[in-house]
C-alpha cells in the first residue's frame, strides 16, 4: 500500500495518483496494481434523454387548434374585416418560437434566434399585406426589424463563451447602434434624418463601455473589482 | 405477496417530498444512495430474488410518481421490477418522471450491493430498513439464518399502515410557527464538471480511533466530523480572498423519529444549521467544535422542531396555494428554492449513524458506505455512516476541486487518525491507463 506524501492517506492498490491532490504514486517498494480490482466500476451510464416530442404535439396542435378555431369563426360567422389572419400569425410565431428548439435540441442556437427574428418578420408582413400599410411597412417596420435583427444576431454570436464583462459591453455597444439606426429609420420616415436623442443614448452606452473595457483589459483591476463586489 | 387490499392504490406527497419532487429537473434529481460491501462478491440471481421477495413488503418504495392538477402523487406500480443492474461509475444519475423511471434502483459491483432511493419516497432512516431487510433476505438466499431483529422487518407478514404514514402532518399541532430563515451562507460552489458526472471520494476511518479523537474534544463524532467540515470550508473561503467573508453554515438532517414516535419509512426529518460567521474573528477548531456542539444541543428540542414541522405544513394547507395547478406551484417552488432554499448553508453534512445488524449478518458484511447524489448548485456534499470498526465518510458533488474533501482528511491526519482514501474521480485512474493523463 502507498500513501499520499502530501496528505498522509492511505491510497487504493490501483491508485496512480492521490484523489485529493493528485500527487503521483512513486513507491519502487509497492508501484500501483494494475491487477488490482478497481474500487468503483469503470462503466458510465447515462440517463435517457428527455423526450420533447410529446410537448411539441401538445403544443402544435394547441397553436393550430386556435389558429383553425378563429379562422372558422371569422370566415363562417363573422365575414368582414380578417381579423383571424392576425391570431393565425400570431400562433405561427408563438409556434416557431416553442416548438423548434424541443425538436432541433442540437442545432445551433443562432439558428434557432433566426427562425425566431424570421417568424416576427413574417407576422410584420402580414400585418402589412392585411392592412394595406404597405408604406408604413416598407419605410419603417421592415428597416427596424432588419436592423434589430442583425444586430441581436451579432451580439449573439460574438457572445458566446466571452466573459461577464464583454458580454456586458456587447450589449451596451449594440444597444447604442440600435438606438441610433431606430432614430436614422424614424427620421427618414418623418421626412429629415437630425440625429438627436440617440447621439445622446448612444454616449451614455459608450461612457459605460469605457470603464468595463478598462477593467476587462487590466487583470489586477479585475481582480480587485471580482474581489469587491462578490456575491 | 400480493397487494393486500387495504393498500391504497395511491399516496399523498408528504412535506419534504413536495419539495424534491417540485425542484426536480431534467439534470438534477435528490437521490441518495447506501452501499454495503459484502465479505464475499455478490451473487446476482440471489440478490434479484431477494429484491422481488423484499419490495411487496415496502409498498411505499413500489411506487410511480404522477402529476395531478394540483398536486403530484404516488401510484401503485404493479409493473416488474426494479431489475438489479450491474454498478456504474457515475452513481446517482437523475430521474425523469416523464420516462417513467423507476424510484428507487438496485446495483451490484464485485462485492458491492447499491441501492439508490429519490429523496421524495423515503429519508435515510426509512431507506435503511429496507436496505436492512433486503441484505438480511439476500444473505438467506445465499443460506446463512438470519432472525428478523435489530429493526428487520418480515417480508412474510404483510406491510402495516402506519409504516405509511406522513409523521409530519400527525405532528403539525403545535400553536407556534417557527419558521427557520437564515442569513445567506457562503455558497462554496466550484467549477460544475460535463453533466453525468458524479465525482465520488471516500475516506475509511476507525470507529475507535474517531471515537476516541471526538471525545478528547469533548463531542460527539457527528459534532467533531461536522466541526472539521465546517473548518474545511472557513479554509477555503479565506483562501478564495473575500473583503467580506460569510458564515459558512451546514445542514445537517435530523431524524426526528426518536423526538416524535412514529414507525413511518417516508421521510421525517428536519435539518439543523449549525454556523461559524468568520467576521466575528479566528476560530480554532476546538472553538468551532463547541460551537457546533452547543448549537446541536440548543436547537435539536421536540417544542422548537415541532413548530418548524407545523409552519411547513400550514404552507401545504392554506387554500388559495392548493388551488394553483401543479406546473405553476411547482415552478414557483423551484424558484423559491433557487432564490432562497440553498441560500443558508455552504453544503450538507449527513450521518445516519450505526448501522447495526444481528450477529448473524456482521461477519458476512465488510463495511457500509453511503453517498449522497448531486447537490442543486454544483457543491460537494459529505455523509457518513458506520459499520463495526469502519466509518466510511463521503464527499460526493458535480464540482471539479477537491479542496473542501482534501482539508477535511489531512484534518483528520493531522489529528492523528489513520485515512484511506479512494474515490471514482477521473485523474485517480489505475496504473495501467497512467501514461494517458497529464
Amino acid at each position: 500500500m502507498s500513501y499520499c506524501v502530501n496528505c498522509g492517506v492511505e491510497l487504493d492498490r490501483d491508485a496512480a495518483a492521490c484523489p485529493l491532490c493528485q500527487t503521483p504514486v512513486i513507491n519502487p517498494v509497492c508501484p500501483p496494481d494494475p491487477q488490482a480490482i478497481p474500487n468503483f466500476p469503470m462503466e458510465r451510464q447515462e440517463v435517457e434523454p428527455v423526450d420533447h416530442r410529446e410537448l411539441a404535439i401538445l403544443l402544435s396542435a394547441m397553436t393550430v387548434c386556435t389558429g383553425v378555431c378563429c379562422g372558422l369563426l371569422n370566415f363562417v360567422l363573422w365575414r368582414g374585416v380578417p381579423w383571424s389572419l392576425f391570431v393565425v400569425g400570431a400562433c405561427a410565431v408563438l409556434w416557431v418560437w416553442l416548438v423548434p428548439p424541443l425538436l432541433l435540441r442540437r442545432a445551433p442556437s443562432a439558428v434557432l434566434l433566426l427562425l425566431d427574428l424570421l417568424a416576427v418578420g413574417g407576422l410584420l408582413v402580414l400585418i402589412g399585406t392585411v392592412l394595406q400599410g404597405s408604406v408604413w411597412l416598407s419605410g419603417i417596420a421592415l428597416p427596424v426589424w432588419a436592423g434589430f435583427s442583425l444586430i441581436l444576431l451579432t451580439i449573439w454570436m460574438a457572445a458566446k463563451n466571452r466573459s461577464f464583462l464583454s458580454r456586458a459591453m456587447l450589449i451596451l455597444g449594440g444597444l447604442a447602434l440600435f438606438l441610433v439606426w431606430l432614430e436614422f429609420i424614424i427620421d427618414r420616415f418623418l421626412g429629415t434624418y437630425r440625429p438627436m436623442w440617440s447621439l445622446i443614448a448612444a454616449a451614455v452606452a459608450v461612457t459605460l463601455m469605457l470603464p468595463l473595457a478598462v477593467v476587462r483589459t487590466r487583470p489586477n483591476l479585475r481582480r480587485q473589482v471580482r474581489r469587491r463586489f462578490h456575491f | 405477496m400480493e397487494p393486500c387490499a387495504s393498500q391504497p392504490s395511491w399516496y399523498h406527497l408528504d412535506n419534504a417530498a413536495m419539495m424534491y419532487s417540485a425542484i426536480q429537473r431534467g439534470n438534477y434529481s435528490a437521490l441518495y444512495r447506501f452501499s454495503a460491501v459484502m465479505t464475499d462478491p455478490v451473487d446476482p440471481q440471489c440478490l434479484q430474488r431477494a429484491i422481488d421477495k423484499t419490495l411487496p413488503r415496502f409498498p411505499g418504495f413500489q411506487v410511480k410518481i404522477r402529476r395531478g392538477f394540483f398536486w403530484y402523487y404516488f401510484e401503485r406500480d404493479d409493473g416488474p421490477g426494479p431489475v438489479l443492474q450491474r454498478d456504474i461509475r457515475n452513481p446517482c444519475q437523475p430521474v425523469r418522471f416523464q420516462n417513467h423511471d423507476k424510484l428507487i434502483r438496485f446495483f451490484y459491483y464485485e462485492k458491492r450491493i447499491s441501492m439508490e432511493v429519490f429523496h421524495a419516497l423515503a429519508d435515510g432512516g426509512g431507506a435503511l430498513v429496507l436496505f436492512k431487510t433486503l441484505l438480511a433476505v439476500y444473505l438467506r438466499e445465499m443460506g446463512h439464518a438470519v432472525p428478523n431483529t435489530h429493526g428487520i422487518l418480515d417480508v412474510t407478514q404483510p406491510p402495516q399502515p402506519e409504516e405509511w404514514e406522513d409523521a409530519y402532518a400527525r405532528y403539525a399541532h403545535s400553536r407556534v410557527h417557527l419558521s427557520m430563515s437564515e442569513p445567506k451562507a457562503y455558497a462554496c460552489t466550484g467549477t460544475p464538471e460535463p453533466f453525468y458526472t458524479l465525482n465520488v471520494t471516500m475516506g475509511f476511518v476507525s470507529v475507535r480511533e474517531l471515537h476516541a479523537a471526538a471525545k478528547g474534544h469533548g463531542a460527539s463524532i457527528t459534532e467533531y466530523l461536522a466541526a472539521i467540515l465546517l473548518q474545511s470550508i472557513l479554509i477555503r473561503q479565506r483562501r478564495e480572498g473575500h473583503r467580506r467573508e460569510l458564515p459558512v453554515s451546514l445542514a445537517a438532517p435530523i431524524n426526528l423519529r426518536p423526538y416524535f414516535p412514529s414507525t413511518t419509512l417516508r421521510n421525517f426529518i428536519l435539518t439543523v444549521r449549525p454556523s461559524i460567521n468568520p467576521e466575528l474573528g479566528d476560530y480554532t477548531l476546538d472553538e468551532i467544535i463547541a460551537q457546533v456542539h452547543h448549537h446541536m444541543r440548543l436547537h435539536i428540542t421536540r417544542q422548537e422542531m415541532q413548530a418548524v414541522i407545523t409552519k411547513n405544513v400550514s404552507l401545504q394547507h392554506i387554500l388559495p396555494l392548493q388551488l394553483v395547478p401543479s406546473p405553476v406551484k411547482n415552478f414557483a417552488m423551484d424558484l423559491g428554492y433557487r432564490i432562497a432554499g440553498s441560500r443558508p448553508y455552504s453544503t450538507t453534512f449527513t450521518n445516519p449513524g450505526i448501522f447495526q445488524v444481528p450477529e448473524e449478518m456482521e461477519s458476512l458484511i465488510h463495511h457500509m458506505e453511503v453517498v449522497l447524489g448531486q447537490s442543486y448548485t454544483p457543491r460537494v456534499n459529505c455523509a457518513a455512516i458506520s459499520f463495526g470498526d469502519i466509518m466510511e465518510i463521503t464527499f460526493a458533488g458535480t464540482v471539479r476541486e477537491s479542496d473542501v474533501e482534501r482539508e477535511f482528511f489531512r484534518t483528520l491526519v493531522r489529528e492523528g487518525l489513520h485515512v484511506k482514501v479512494t474515490s471514482n474521480r477521473k485523474e485517480c485512474v489505475p496504473c495501467h491507463t497512467a501514461s494517458t493523463v497529464e
